[in-house]
């Protein structure tokens, strides 16, 4: 016989006991390689799906302006392209919304794509028939949501683009968007790219594809587009951030991209020998006017900065001129015109009291000006707030020119669409009103002869104060050939056209100016690791049912080491050392921690594979997509299984401890060392108890202080929460331990049945590690349960500015940019909203605010992936001063940030940094940052932009996105324009009329209105139901505590049998039997709900302070009523086995 | 061979020291037989386990063959005890996992290795009467038999010194007179030395020195008159 032999032999003759233990290593192993696996298959899934939903695309390139489609051949040419990547395909992307006319059904948040057959042959489905002219290809999940099949017409409504911002004079506001209407030719299933996209989100996404020519023809983009797909015949590597790809784009960029991608023109003025170069968008911005300066002082062109604005009003007294441009010129040439002018000897500008003024003879005529004559001006200023406001100021007539030579020049006014086009004034069309009444033949006749010649000419300085906007300071820059450059040296204007355009080209970073280069692939292979961490989750509220798991393990690993105890002495005294018997228990203990592992194997599999079913049933909710599968990944089931094995081999080893404690002598008596309250107890006493006196106390503390260091944000708060947890638990169980193992217990004294219970509750001092095992088990279980329904939230209160709708019964997005003001008069009329009928006594009764949004990722608990490039949206100063919402922590310091936090938004932070805040769940789970923390937008590119957290806003509605004041939103994102975002202060009886007329009036615009309360809802329907699968864990960890509950009371009774019988003998009934089995359940029961609700209630309070909430005692009440009346049950149950099995029979045995 | 002087023994209990056993000396070379008797509690078996180096005394000494066990590390205890001690227990104690001939080579599994481990359990089995038992597991055996079985166990090593805990005791007189018979044949061969401790004075007295425990001192036992 060798020692394996005696392992084996043992195993097999202990079996039933084993088997218990074997089970709860196999639960242990399953529950946290399964919570593993689950982790594995969310990322997995995630991954699959974007990059299913990416197709071939690995890189992107993108920007607010259209470029040429030509650009994508282009770049595939350059070798720095070439070397990276095998194709490259252009098209538009748009953002849209989709109606059925037939049924008036609407599809909001629509990705269209305007693709040839480059799109499809990029992707390798050149066999997949691109659609007709006339028709479109649409995604089946849409093609579902609107329940329309091939042969069904749509309209199609995209934002139109436009190279004039919206947020300048001249932008379109009124004109943001364009419909086509289309047939659907066929549908795209998600395998055939119908769900392509590049924007990361587990839900559906809603695709249409038009043919790219079609597209361009409704926006009037011809030839251009907005987005370059490149691939690469690499595979996808996790790790890689595409930034070698990135850099080599961006390279290839600089060397490819020429004017026009970047929305300028140089045009030739022969007659005055100059070049002008002139922006898309009617500002030439500081970067290219310096470019521009730059380029042509080696050519030897001089640049002459221009500023030309429409002044609604010249007026001199009663006399007024309509509609005039004036022309804002530097000083030299400024100089230059004054000489040319009619004008008084000895009147020098710096002694005019106001701007000096040049008017032509026609104007001067007029309005009847002689030189020092103050002329009053008024124009419009479209203010960055999203208004139109008119502004008046007063220049000084300095002289009058004719109207000829450089005064006679229309070319100095860029073309502005709606007027530089119009025949005549009065039908101009341009984004403000004008006064048609206004305009007199002698106008017209004006406009008829010298069309955009300025009336007036001023200071540069003196109009770049007035009309600079955060777009520009010049409408053009013109250049002439350098006086002091020798004639015949000159090359002739098409030559020095030639020039020009490369060398400006060759200064302007076409990535500095917009155009961005994304890395598509690996950003989505990054997000897929997902915003939560569901196998660090799992694992965590697995956790508990782990511990349950192992103690039970243990517990039953114990019993048979107790079980064998007389055999643990014989073998000592037969000289086995103790080193030897340990190692064989080690042995058996090994043997069944693999069972169990290759057990909890098999059940992790098992177990993932109903956490991923239910993730895509019962708690859709949390997850928002069907398309999450079991990804089996052996390293990971690898990983659980052997942390499990290891688990459970320790923890079943640990209760070798035993051995140590108890002598030969008391081993072979078959005497355990917790029964046994000899030797000990009396000698050094205080030594003895000083671990019991002070351990818990200790423990207790600690935790304390982590739940206080989790409230002061000094620690993470679900460490906090945990770690909390954990050592009051600990704590608590610790003191219960040293109470049960007390050496004066006091005596029974009172009567008959309080007697019989009291006995019954001494009996749990037994075997008091036993006890506190099966107390550790409930209170671990009541521990999650009562923790985790404590984060239970209710509906959000519309009327309340402090909750988390800040008082707003509805929130709204619009997919085309908005530029008015819905809060105001005029606003409303552009809407239609004017009078009686219209609904004006709704929307006046109503506080709308609104909001300028940079697109990105959804960063609330809606999206599972990680919002690498979160939505940001800017709050105006008039939202900050209203101090809605409530906050948990900030960065606030002074009173005045104290009282109303969102002023740290007003922040001037060093280097450019952006003061940010965000709602404190979306900045904790999804973006995973705290209050001080910086994020980076644009990280990698020219245009990065810092972001710090400078609050977090408690259980908002604004979770989806990262949000900065508007002035700072301006500064960084002056690309974006208009307001996308809105808020709706209303009567909540008034509120769905509100949220039907704004549909109805905003219908063009794609707007969306939602009710604040419903979209709190749902996101808390999320993180309930993310509560509720943690809460099923814990009742599986309770249901674990109440088995193993049942098995010691069962042993406790087993072992006790004779005891039992002995009171039979001396006339006690089965009922006294019981009570005092069942008193004794019970106690165990009530102490293990106690701890764990007490704990549970502490450990959660710095969470539950920060979310302000109130704690939902009724459903806890009947949780743990629950729980108790389960537990008590389950011990009836037991103490029902136990009254039934015949006892007196234990007293002739043994 | 066993040699005991003022051997005392007390057990700090919460009202002080409660002792046991005071000034116990004595002595046995090879081949002698000793019965200890003495009223419940008197603290036979304590002695028995401290001569048999499984709890030590609280003063006094204690030689086997001029060595004193309890300076011995624990490792080096364990092993003494493997190699001078044999232990037969009131209740046999078999391990009911083992069948009868694995009990008996149970003591092998530790120490020095016994190359002719197997062929003495066998021969022992036989000696006792039991070679006809050797696979059966100790819940199929008797009293009597496991007692038996419990013997051999205690020989396997050929120690110095037998130590028997109420060897009889679970036992009907019948089958209390063959282990007895047994055990002091098998003393004689193997000239070790047999302490004994009992209630039974018909095996006290079968036994060379028969000494009796009162009162926490040994000294030999007054026989009735």
């Amino acid at each position: 016989m060798s020692r394996s032999w005696f392992v084996l032999r043992s195993l097999i003759h202990y079996r039933g006991v084993n088997l218990t233990v074997v089970a709860g290593g196999g639960v242990a192993v399953a529950v946290l390689a399964g919570a593993l696996l689950v982790g594995g298959s969310v990322r997995g899934s995630l991954r699959d799906l974007a990059l299913g939903r990416l197709g071939l695309t690995d890189t992107v390139v993108t920007t607010p302006v259209f470029f040429r489609d030509a650009l994508a051949d282009d770049l595939l040419a350059t070798p720095a392209v070439a070397g990276e990547f095998d194709g490259a395909a252009p098209l538009i992307t748009l953002n849209g919304f989709v109606t059925e006319p037939a049924s008036g059904r609407r599809a909001t948040g629509v990705q269209v794509y305007g693709v040839d057959e480059r799109f499809w042959a990029f992707h390798r489905r050149a066999s997949q028939a691109p659609p007709g002219r006339n028709e479109l290809l649409l995604g089946e999940a849409l093609a579902r949501e609107m329940a329309v099949e091939p042969g069904a017409a749509l309209l199609v409504r995209v934002e139109r683009p436009t190279d004039v911002p919206l947020g300048s004079l001249h932008g379109r506001r009124d004109d943001v968007g364009r419909t086509v209407r289309l047939t659907v030719a066929s549908i795209l299933a998600p395998s055939a790219l119908g769900e392509f996209s590049l924007r990361q989100s587990q839900g559906a996404v809603r695709a249409v594809f038009v043919e790219l020519s079609r597209l361009q023809e409704a926006l009037e983009i011809d030839g251009k587009v907005n987005t370059v797909l490149l691939s690469t015949a690499a595979a996808p590597v996790d790790g890689d951030d595409g930034g070698s790809r990135v850099a080599a784009v961006e390279r290839a960029l600089r060397d490819t991209a020429t004017l026009d991608d970047l929305a300028l023109t140089i045009r030739t003025l022969p007659e005055r020998e100059a070049l002008v170069v002139e922006s898309g968008s009617g500002m030439v911005g500081d970067v290219v006017a310096e470019a521009v300066r730059e380029a042509a002082e080696p050519l030897g062109l001089e640049p002459r900065p221009v500023l030309t604005y429409l002044i609604n009003r010249l007026s001199l007294g009663p006399r007024e001129v309509p509609y005039s441009l004036v022309t804002g010129v530097d000083f030299p040439a400024f100089s230059a015109l004054s000489s040319r002018a009619q004008r008084r000897s000895g009147l020098w500008p710096e002694a005019l009291e106001y701007p000096p003024i040049l008017l032509n003879e026609w104007a001067a005529q007029d309005l009847g000006a002689r030189q020092g004559d103050i002329i009053n001006a008024e124009y419009y200023v479209w203010e960055d707030a999203g208004r139109l406001v008119t502004q008046e100021t007063a220049f000084q007539l300095y002289g009058v020119l004719s109207i000829d030579g450089p005064a006679a020049d229309s070319d100095l006014a860029p073309s502005y669409e709606g007027i530089t086009d119009a025949e005549t004034i009065v039908d101009w069309d341009p984004p403000f009103p004008i006064n048609l009444g206004a305009i007199g033949p002698r106008d017209e006749a004006y406009w008829n002869r010298y069309r955009t010649t300025p009336k007036g000419f001023i200071e540069l300085g003196a109009g770049q104060t007035l009309w600079q906007s955060r777009y520009g300071q010049l409408t053009s820059v013109r250049l002439l050939a350098d006086a002091d450059v020798d004639g015949g040296a000159v090359p002739d204007l098409e030559s020095r056209e030639a020039a020009l355009r490369t060398a400006l080209a060759a200064r302007l970073d076409p990535v500095a100016t917009g155009i961005g280069v994304t890395p598509v692939r690996a950003l989505a292979l990054g997000a897929s690791v997902g915003a939560t961490d569901f196998g660090e989750y799992f694992t965590y509220f697995s956790f508990f049912i782990v511990v349950s798991a192992l103690l039970l393990a243990s517990l039953f690993f114990r019993l048979g080491v107790e079980q064998r105890v007389r055999e643990i002495g014989a073998l000592q005294a037969f000289g086995f050392p103790l080193t030897t018997i340990r190692a064989l228990f080690w042995g058996e203990a090994i043997v069944l921690g693999v069972a169990g592992g290759l057990i909890g194997t098999a059940g992790a599999i098992g177990y993932a594979r109903v956490i991923m079913y239910g993730l895509r049933t019962w708690w859709v909710d949390a997850v928002g997509t069907t398309l999450l599968t079991l990804h089996l990944a052996p390293a990971t089931v690898g990983i659980g299984a052997t942390a499990g094995v290891l688990a459970a081999v320790a923890t079943i080893a640990l209760s070798l401890r035993t051995l140590r404690t108890a002598s030969p002598r008391s081993q072979l008596t078959g005497a355990l060392p917790e029964t046994s309250r000899d030797a000990r107890e009396g000698v050094g006493s205080v030594w003895v108890h000083l671990p019991g006196w002070l351990g818990p106390p200790a423990l207790a503390a600690g935790g304390l202080g982590l739940v206080v260091a989790a409230r002061a944000d000094a620690i993470n708060a679900t460490a906090g929460f945990f770690g909390a947890g954990m050592l009051l638990l600990t704590s608590s169980l610790g003191a219960v331990w040293f109470w049960l193992r007390r050496s004066a217990p006091g005596s029974i004294t009172q009567a008959k049945f309080w007697a019989v219970v009291q006995l019954g509750l001494r009996n749990s001092s037994y075997r008091p590690g036993r006890s506190v095992l099966c107390i550790a088990l409930i209170a671990f279980a009541a521990f999650i349960i009562v923790a985790v329904d404590a984060f239970r939230r209710g509906e959000g209160d519309s009327t309340d500015r402090a909750s988390g709708t800040g008082g707003y019964a509805l929130l709204a997005d619009s997919l085309l940019p908005l530029g008015d003001d819905l809060s105001e008069a005029e606003g409303l009329a552009r809407i239609g909203v004017t009078g009686d009928g219209t609904g004006l006594d709704i929307l006046e009764s109503a506080a709308i605010e609104r909001f300028r949004v940079r697109a990105g990722d959804d960063a609330s608990c809606l999206n599972l992936y990680r919002p690498a490039d979160p939505r940001v949206v800017a709050v105006s100063d008039r939202f900050i001063r209203e101090n809605r919402f409530s906050f948990g922590a900030t960065l606030a310091e002074t009173s005045d940030e104290l009282e109303n936090p969102w002023r740290l938004l007003r922040r001037q932070l060093p280097d450019g940094v952006v003061p940010a805040l965000a709602d404190a769940n979306s900045l904790t789970y999804a973006m995973h940052l705290a209050v001080g923390d910086e994020t980076v937008m644009n990280r990698g590119s020219e245009r990065e932009v810092t972001l710090r957290i400078v609050a977090a806003l408690a259980d908002s509605v604004l979770q989806r996105e990262l949000i900065v004041s508007e002035t700072h939103f301006r500064r960084v994102f002056p690309e974006e324009e208009g307001f996308r975002f809105f808020m709706v202060d209303v009567g909540e009886d008034r509120a769905a009329e509100a949220a039907a007329l704004l549909e109805d009036r905003l219908a063009d615009f794609g707007f969306d209105v939602a009710s604040t309360a419903e979209r709190l809802a749902a996101f808390h329907r999320v993180e309930n139901t993310y509560l509720a699968t943690f809460q099923t864990l814990g009742a599986l960890g309770l249901l674990l505590g109440t088995f193993g509950l049942g098995a010691v009371l069962l042993r406790n009774v087993l072992e006790r049998r004779r005891e039992l019988a002995l009171l039979r003998a001396v006339g006690y009934e089965r009922r006294h039997l019981t009570w005092m089995v069942l008193a004794e359940n019970l106690l165990l029961l009530t102490l293990g709900l106690g701890i764990g609700t007490v704990c549970a209630l502490v450990a959660i309070a710095p969470a539950w302070l920060e979310r302000g909430q109130r704690l939902p005692y009724a459903s806890i009440g009947w949780l743990l009523a629950t729980v108790a009346l389960t537990g008590a049950l389950a011990s009836l149950a037991a103490t029902r086995v136990m009254a039934r099995s015949p006892l007196l029979p234990a007293l002739k045995t043994e | 061979m066993l040699e005991i002087s003022n051997l005392s023994k007390a057990y700090p209990t919460p009202r002080g020291e409660l002792p046991v056993l005071r000034d116990v000396s004595l002595s046995l070379q090879r081949g002698e037989s000793a019965s200890i008797m003495g009223p419940s509690g008197s603290g036979k078996s304590t002695l028995l386990y401290i001569i048999g180096a499984l709890e030590p005394p609280s003063s006094g000494r204690l030689t086997i063959d001029g060595d004193d066990p309890f300076a011995l590390d624990p490792k080096a205890l364990a092993a003494f005890r493997n190699r001078a001690v044999g232990f037969v227990f009131q209740d046999h104690l078999l391990l009911p996992q083992c069948t009868v001939v694995e009990n008996v080579l149970l003591p092998t599994l530790v120490g020095e290795p016994l190359a002719d481990g197997r062929a003495r359990a066998l021969d022992l089995l036989g000696r006792v009467g039991l070679s006809d038992r050797l696979d059966h597991r100790p819940a199929e055996l008797s009293g009597g038999e496991k007692q038996r079985v419990a013997i051999a166990r205690a020989l396997i090593r050929q120690p110095p010194l037998v130590l028997c805990d109420e060897p009889t005791g679970n036992l009907d007189r019948e089958s209390a007179e063959a282990v007895a018979s047994l055990l002091l044949t098998l003393h004689r061969e193997q000239k070790s030395v047999l302490v004994v401790v009992t209630h039974s004075p018909t095996l006290a007295d079968r036994f060379g020195r028969r000494l009796e425990l009162n009162e926490q001192r040994l000294a030999p036992r007054r026989m009735a008159s």
